[in-house]
């Protein structure tokens, strides 16, 4: 199986933790403490969020994110400075600003947390509506086979205005998940993301979740993380085609 | 950092490319070999400022009726190359998809805009009635994976299907990831590049950031003022090297990635990102740097941009490697440009000649060999295009005619 990559550990954030207890799974809360003042002024909601999940998935994986690839997915980025950059656009003569312009690339995040932690390592950032965390995953897989060590990924959402595309955006989300392509005792192994040919009907309540929330998706492989010995099978996507990872430990 | 393994080439079976020249490869070709610059007037919106622009004029295909939720000037600009007979590339999708199957097929599309286009008209309406027009998709004409999702219907195909975002290098990260869809087994071919089309946020957002020209832009010219943009298709089908029944038209060998660490939208001043991107790229292609025949500079014409590759450049192949940046023909097409310029350089292999660069009067006291009129007869092995973005986001791609370079 030298194509399984492994979790070294994963993080949650998310302005409203209590979302996630419904399904057993804890997120911290937005900690804006953990960037510099002059970074805190220029960034989103988004990337603090995003910040806060990466830098306590990599605390406890005790990795270095100065020296980490990262894949970064999301479906919408950074949506707010978007939209109030396109409400600003009708008025003709209205000047936009320069750093919310900057600000609202796709790959914002990715940018700030490269600078945050000095890293140049290759960064890159995603969008695939409902397949956008197992297409990270996938992104991520890849990457490691051709270079072996950690990635970061990091699968997110904002809180989306509800004219856009509703229920999409309705709670806010960060999943980060420190991955390596050696394995370890006892961490948990999965396999190289594949479509699942029958696939099962999912839990309503997460079906529902995920719709408002596009980065719960990793829900089902964030509650596998919590069961010692996992194994089987976990729905990475909520359309069709499915997608499925194999889960299971490197025995002892 | 883990040390680069060097990664097995791919084969390029096809490509397509709709700018401002005009429909398809032939009209990039003949630009190319005239140096002349298809930048002019703006007519899709109105601007508070005056700018030349690569505007496409030649008349886009519908969408049919079926993916009408997908109907995007985005997704209507890569689907005029995707279907321009002449390169071809819609007959080597179908060939590919009877070789491999449907579900071996990915997709994998750069952009940094999408379809945003269509979302400011719908502002308009918004801010009027408070309420979104009635054709109004976001998901499916303005999300960044608009238009990959709309080829994968088009194209009925099942493989994996994401849009890679990251501003300018947008494009070549996809070809990266093609490579490595194709490399780690995951898909046999994989459709990439990049499509971008214009909007007013980008045109005025570059404005605040002072980095538009008024003038027709001039790559590494003393008197440049800035960057014009464009707007683009640039389309390539990967496949893997074993098993393709089409010849090859070219490798791709590598894309070395990395990050400047530096500033959102000003690139590290030693250019450090930029010259990771280039070593890592010939690190994972197995080859020296005396090997590269020529470089397609990312040159934007921003004074900081063009020295900053330039000081690269020198640092990684000193002034022995001849360069020349193609954006004052075609403007920067942004999210789009790694795949125009993987086209570019393409071309130039195909047909033996180091592009010029067009607008380039007066040189600046730059330190590496700036091709100002093109070099016809100039045989090309192998050759590198690079793609720097906001947020220090890098990608240089290495291209040959040899699966050695």
């Amino acid at each position: 199986m030298d194509k399984t990559i492994y979790i070294k550990a994963a993080a949650l954030c998310s302005p409203e933790p209590g979302e996630l207890q419904a399904f057993a799974l804890e997120a911290m809360p937005v900690d804006k403490s953990l960037l510099p003042a002059a970074l805190r002024r220029r960034t989103s909601l988004t990337t603090k969020m995003v910040v806060t999940a990466a830098l306590h998935a990599c605390d406890r994986a005790q990795c270095d994110a100065g020296q980490l690839p990262s894949v970064f997915a999301s479906v919408g980025g950074e949506i707010q400075v978007t939209d109030a950059l396109c409400r600003t656009l009708p008025d003709k003569d209205a000047l936009l600003s320069p750093t919310q312009f900057h600000n609202s690339v796709h790959n914002t995040t990715a940018g700030y947390w490269s600078i945050l932690n000095q890293c140049q390592a290759p960064a890159t950032a995603i969008a695939a509506i409902d397949d956008t965390f197992v297409m990270g995953l996938l992104e991520a897989w890849a990457q490691l086979q051709q270079r072996p060590g950690d990635l970061l990924l990091v699968c997110y959402d904002e809180h989306w205005p509800q004219y856009l595309a509703p229920p999409m955006g309705q709670v806010a989300l960060a999943c980060a998940l420190v991955l390596t392509s050696e394995g370890r005792r006892r961490l948990p192994a999965i396999s190289r993301p594949e479509i699942e040919a029958e696939p099962e009907p999912m839990d309503k309540q997460l079906m529902h979740f995920i719709q408002r929330s596009p980065a719960a998706a990793a829900i089902p492989l964030l509650q596998a993380l919590q069961i010692p010995d996992a194994a089987g099978r976990i729905t990475l996507n909520i359309s069709a085609p499915r997608w499925f990872t194999e889960i299971h430990r490197v025995a002892a | 950092m883990s040390a680069l393994n060097p990664i097995q080439p791919v084969a390029i079976t096809a490509y397509a490319s709709l700018c401002a020249c005009g429909m398809g490869n032939g009209a990039l070709y003949r630009s190319l070999l005239e140096n002349t610059s298809a930048l002019g007037g703006l007519s899709l919106f109105d601007l508070p400022f005056s700018t030349p622009v690569g505007e496409i004029s030649v008349p886009l295909p519908e969408i049919r009726p079926e993916l009408e939720a997908y109907n995007s000037r985005n997704s209507r600009v890569a689907l005029a190359a995707l279907y321009y007979a002449e390169d071809g590339l819609r007959a080597a999708l179908h060939r590919a998809k009877s070789t491999y199957g449907s579900g071996r097929i990915g997709v994998v599309i750069g952009t940094s805009t999408s379809g945003l286009y269509e979302t400011e008209t719908a502002y308009e309406t918004l801010l009027k009635e408070q309420r979104m027009p009635d054709d109004f998709h976001f998901l499916t004409r303005h999300a960044y994976q608009a238009t990959p999702r709309f080829l994968q219907l088009e194209l009925g195909l099942n493989g994996p299907c994401y849009a890679i975002s990251t501003a300018c290098s947008s494009a070549a990260k996809a070809m990266a990831a093609g490579q490595r869809l194709i490399d780690s087994g995951v898909c046999d071919a994989v459709l990439v590049g990049g499509v971008d089309t214009l909007c007013r946020l980008t045109l005025r957002g570059f404005r605040s950031l002072d980095l538009i020209s008024p003038q027709r832009c001039r790559p590494m010219d003393k008197n440049r003022r800035g960057i014009n943009i464009g707007e683009a298709a640039g389309l390539l089908l990967l496949e893997k090297r074993s098993g393709s029944q089409a010849p090859p038209l070219a490798y791709l060998l590598a894309v070395g990635e990395s990050s400047d660490a530096h500033h959102m939208s000003t690139p590290h001043p030693e250019g450090r990102g930029a010259a990771l991107a280039m070593t890592s790229a010939l690190q994972l292609a197995g080859i020296a740097a005396e090997r590269i025949d020529y470089v397609n500079l990312h040159a934007t014409a921003t004074k900081i941009n063009d020295r900053v590759e330039a000081r690269a450049i020198s640092e990684v192949f000193g002034d022995a490697v001849p360069c020349s940046g193609t954006k004052g023909i075609t403007g920067h097409t942004l999210g789009a440009a790694g795949g125009v310029e993987a086209i570019v350089s393409l071309l130039a292999m195909r047909h033996g000649f180091i592009p010029g660069t067009c607008g380039l009067e007066e040189m600046d006291d730059c330190i590496c060999q700036v091709i100002r009129e093109p070099l016809p007869e100039r045989s090309l092995q192998t050759v590198m295009s690079n793609s720097f973005g906001f947020g220090g986001n890098n990608a240089s791609m290495i291209f040959s005619t040899k699966t050695d370079g």
